[in-house]
């Protein structure tokens, strides 16, 4: 079979159950006598085993099999939950993730899998599985549930006189082709009644998705005891368990309260998992490949843009119901655009995830006691933006768990509480999503950090001096302030915080540090919801018109011209206290016919990179206003200082300057 | 009827865009042209870009490039005038406008009319031609569109190094990282 047209939607789901996975073994980690736990760990491997299977990935296939065999053993209580089966377990995830890269990449033959895999057998072939306790556990757990629509069925055939049976039907042991004999009595049994729903559903039992057992709600004038005695006639039923049950039972056991129907106490946990398995089943969700909603997100784009010029034009006609009908339109296009938007958006838990494992990691190689603490996980971002995430986070918490957090005999001595806390938060707040990262470790040593800049030449001794204590902390944003090496040198932090500084700010990101030395240290990333479409400031330079990114933005201010001093030949003004060059932005980008040179009072864009400011000189200020980003293409490949192009309202281009590269 | 054809067959010919640059005029193959547009909005100057890039425009939506094929010969540069037309080709992948004093018609000429190029043509180095089609009272030049028009070749040329960094790299719509040092 060519199953490469389903790699990508095997990955996908993968990806998932991993996920899950790692969530489940560090929630069991914490409690491990949760059945509910065990249960949901064994399912993801289980579907994983299955889905490896169909594709042919054998050797996944195979761990998760020997993953669920140990599994089965924790459910039934054979085994009981300690710290080396958590470690084999998660060793066993490990190996997942590295064969998951390698199917992606086309390698899962290579991979080594005789270790991991007799690791997990250790736990299995102490005790053989017996098989008939497995069944009857299956039988005690089978629940039937229904869906609203086939209450509001029931409530209604109740009142014509209809009973609603259940009916728990168990097939011999030996019964051959159990499928079709379901599927047979099923048909039979159609004959008596209408048959609401059935555990497992009719496509699964014709398939022969079950063990031996199977539950048939059905709505039927006869009385239960003909229903009973009916199908135990039928070939290879081995017994009929059967009731009646009334409207009230069905509601409650729809809301998961007390079940109707005795079970065993250990068996709570399956029952949660049989319904989410049915709710699942009907889960409103469609799954959709992110090229399309890319190119819905352009056409909406276009749509935009068309609608700006629409109304430029309407404004020229002074015809009121153009007017009314473009407004309209506005409205029309603005919701779109939202609702567009939010297709794309992912919960940054997709991200978060991935941490409690990172930390609990981090803290046993590190010998810390380090607490996750994580909130605002369901916050939305653009997965864009969420896939770029992931890589700056990692190296923002790692640094607060390798150098924030003190080893627990400092902590102690200091008369701070163990475990330390590392908290990753996450929250919304007006058009950006803010990211934040607080540890309650050491803090940043400015002292130490001043001694490294002037080790490394970043700074001179004269201008240390004139930095407050936010210029110290910045200078552990620029390059070079820590490679690898000096890691261990330096208590404070800084592990390449370069990188992340540029891999946010390339999203369109701010990031800042604040930290109070024992206290502990807070960098807040502030990252735009989506990269699609971004505000900008409009300016006017000479006849042309440019679009200015407003996170490059510090402020806008206005200069008068004698408050422009030279200082070597540049043009300086004071902004904040400090004194910021001016570049007149014409002179960079070789426009002919600026106006600026002539005015009396100037407006000046000034730009933030890192801790520089940079003053751009404009003619005019246009407007705030939200643009679609368009590239130049490969034609024109990378132009240094410009970022890509908009389309405005008339229909006109302006070009996106990205001036931290002039600044 | 059979030698019709087969003499239709020796006479394979090829559909021709004929414009104009200046006085000369210079043809492209029909099948490399996506559309002819007149220039209603204007060219926007790219700062930085190479100079024979005169800009981009909206092409309806899309942002295109213009090159302008005079100061790509190293002819004298022209004025954009009423007749002034962009022809938008394909040419690796990329659309590409080509700014031309005017558009004169489609023509279609025997292929057996095309001969090499030789190496100095009206100005115009061999190395951007496919080669030169002489008909009865009319030299047409053929252009080879993809040594005039990419960027690539240019690097090849070394007539322009400061444009090495135009590669066949995915245009990349955010903002460009800056070079990353080595650090962990």
């Amino acid at each position: 079979m060519d199953v490469s047209q389903y790699l990508n939607v095997f990955m996908d789901e993968c990806q998932e159950h991993l996920q899950s996975l790692n969530q489940s073994l560090l929630a069991l980690e914490q409690n491990p006598d949760n059945p509910e736990i065990i249960n949901s760990i064994f399912r993801a491997a289980h579907t994983l085993k299955g889905a490896s299977a169909t594709m042919g990935f054998n050797k996944m296939s195979n761990v998760t099999h020997a993953m669920e065999d140990v599994l089965t053993l924790l459910r039934q209580n054979e085994l009981k939950v300690n710290a080396e089966i958590i470690n084999t377990l998660f060793e066993a995830l490990d190996l997942l993730e590295v064969l998951a890269q390698g199917i992606r990449e086309g390698r899962e033959e290579d991979i080594e899998i005789a270790g991991v895999l007799q690791n997990l057998q250790k736990f299995t072939t102490q005790e053989p599985v017996s098989k008939p306790d497995q069944a009857a556990e299956r039988r005690r757990t089978l629940q039937l549930r229904y869906l609203p629509a086939e209450i509001e069925q029931i409530k209604q055939a109740v009142g014509e006189g209809f009973n609603l049976n259940q009916l728990h039907v168990y097939l011999q042991e030996e019964c051959l082709l159990k499928g079709a004999r379901a599927f047979m009595i099923l048909r039979e049994l159609e004959a008596h009644g209408e048959i609401v729903r059935t555990i497992p559903t009719a496509k699964e039992l014709e398939d022969e998705r079950f063990e031996t057992d199977f539950i048939i709600g059905i709505l039927s004038k006869k009385p239960l005891d003909f229903l009973v005695r009916f199908l135990e006639k039928m070939l290879d039923v081995d017994k009929v368990e059967g009731k009646v049950l009334s409207v009230d039972e069905v509601l409650v056991e729809r809301r998961g309260g007390g079940a109707a129907k005795a079970t065993a106490s250990d068996s709570g946990a399956q029952k949660g998992g049989a319904a989410a398995k049915i709710l699942s089943n009907v889960s409103p969700t469609v799954r959709v490949d992110i090229r399309k909603l890319d190119d819905l997100m352009n056409l909406v784009g276009e749509l935009v843009i068309t609608r700006s010029r629409l109304e430029q034009l309407s404004s020229e006609h002074e015809d009121q119901t153009l007017e009314e009908t473009v407004q309209q339109l506005t409205r029309l296009t603005i919701d779109l655009r939202d609702q567009v938007l939010k297709t794309r958006m992912v919960p940054v838990d997709n991200v978060f995830s991935r941490f409690p494992r990172l930390v609990r990691d981090l803290a046993r190689e590190t010998g810390k006691e380090v607490q996750l603490q994580i909130s605002g996980a369901e916050t939305e971002l653009d997965r864009t933006v969420i896939d770029e995430i992931v890589d700056p986070l990692v190296h923002i918490v790692r640094n607060s768990v390798d150098h924030g957090i003190e080893p627990p005999e400092v902590r102690t001595a200091a008369g701070k509480s163990l475990p330390g806390i590392v908290e990753l938060k996450a929250y919304q707040a007006g058009n950006n999503v803010v990211i934040e990262v607080i540890d309650d470790g050491a803090g940043v040593n400015l002292e130490k950090v001043k001694a490294r800049a002037l080790e490394r030449g970043i700074v001179s001794f004269e201008e240390l001096e004139m930095m407050d204590d936010e210029n110290v902390m910045n200078l552990i944003f620029l390059p070079g302030f820590s490679t690898s090496d000096q890691v261990t040198d330096i208590s404070g932090r800084g592990v390449g915080m370069d990188v992340v500084k540029t891999q946010i700010t390339n999203l369109g990101g701010v990031v800042e540090m604040s930290s109070e030395q024992g206290k502990g240290t807070r960098i807040t990333i502030r990252l735009p919801l989506t990269l699609a479409i971004i505000q900008t400031l409009i300016v006017q330079l000479g006849d042309e018109v440019f679009a200015i990114p407003s996170t490059l933005i510090d402020q806008t201010i206005s200069v008068v011209q004698k408050d422009i001093k030279m200082l070597r030949n540049r043009e300086v003004t004071l902004y904040r206290d400090e004194l910021i060059p001016l570049i007149r932005l014409q002179d960079y980008l070789g426009v002919t016919g600026a106006k600026n040179t002539s005015l009396e009072e100037l407006d000046v864009v000034v730009v933030t990179t890192g801790e520089r400011r940079v003053g751009f000189v404009v003619d005019t200020l246009l407007r705030q206003q939200d643009v679609v980003i368009k590239s130049l293409g490969s034609y024109l490949g990378n132009i240094p200082g410009i970022a890509g192009a908009t389309i405005l309202g008339n229909g006109k281009i302006a070009l996106i300057l990205d001036l931290r590269s002039v600044a | 009827m059979k030698e019709k054809q087969s003499k239709e067959r020796q006479e394979e010919t090829t559909q021709l865009i004929i414009f104009k640059l200046g006085e000369e005029e210079f043809g492209v193959d029909i099948l490399q042209v996506r559309e002819i547009e007149k220039l209603e909005q204007g060219i926007t100057r790219v700062p930085k870009a190479p100079p024979f890039v005169e800009g981009v425009i909206n092409l309806r939506g899309d942002i295109i490039p213009i090159v302008d094929l005079r100061a790509r010969f190293g002819l004298t540069l022209p004025e954009l005038g009423v007749d002034s037309r962009v022809i938008i080709v394909e040419v690796g992948g990329s659309l590409v406008g080509m700014l031309v004093d005017a558009v004169v018609e489609v023509l279609r000429i025997p292929v057996s009319a095309i001969e090499p190029p030789p190496p100095i043509t009206k100005g115009v180095d061999s190395y951007y031609l496919a080669g030169v089609a002489k008909l009865q009272d009319r030299l047409i030049v053929l252009l080879n569109l993809e040594h005039t028009l990419s960027p690539e070749e240019e690097k090849q040329l070394g007539e322009l190094n400061e444009m090495s960094e135009l590669s066949e790299a995915e245009p990349e719509p955010e903002l460009e990282p800056e070079p990353e040092p080595e650090v962990e």
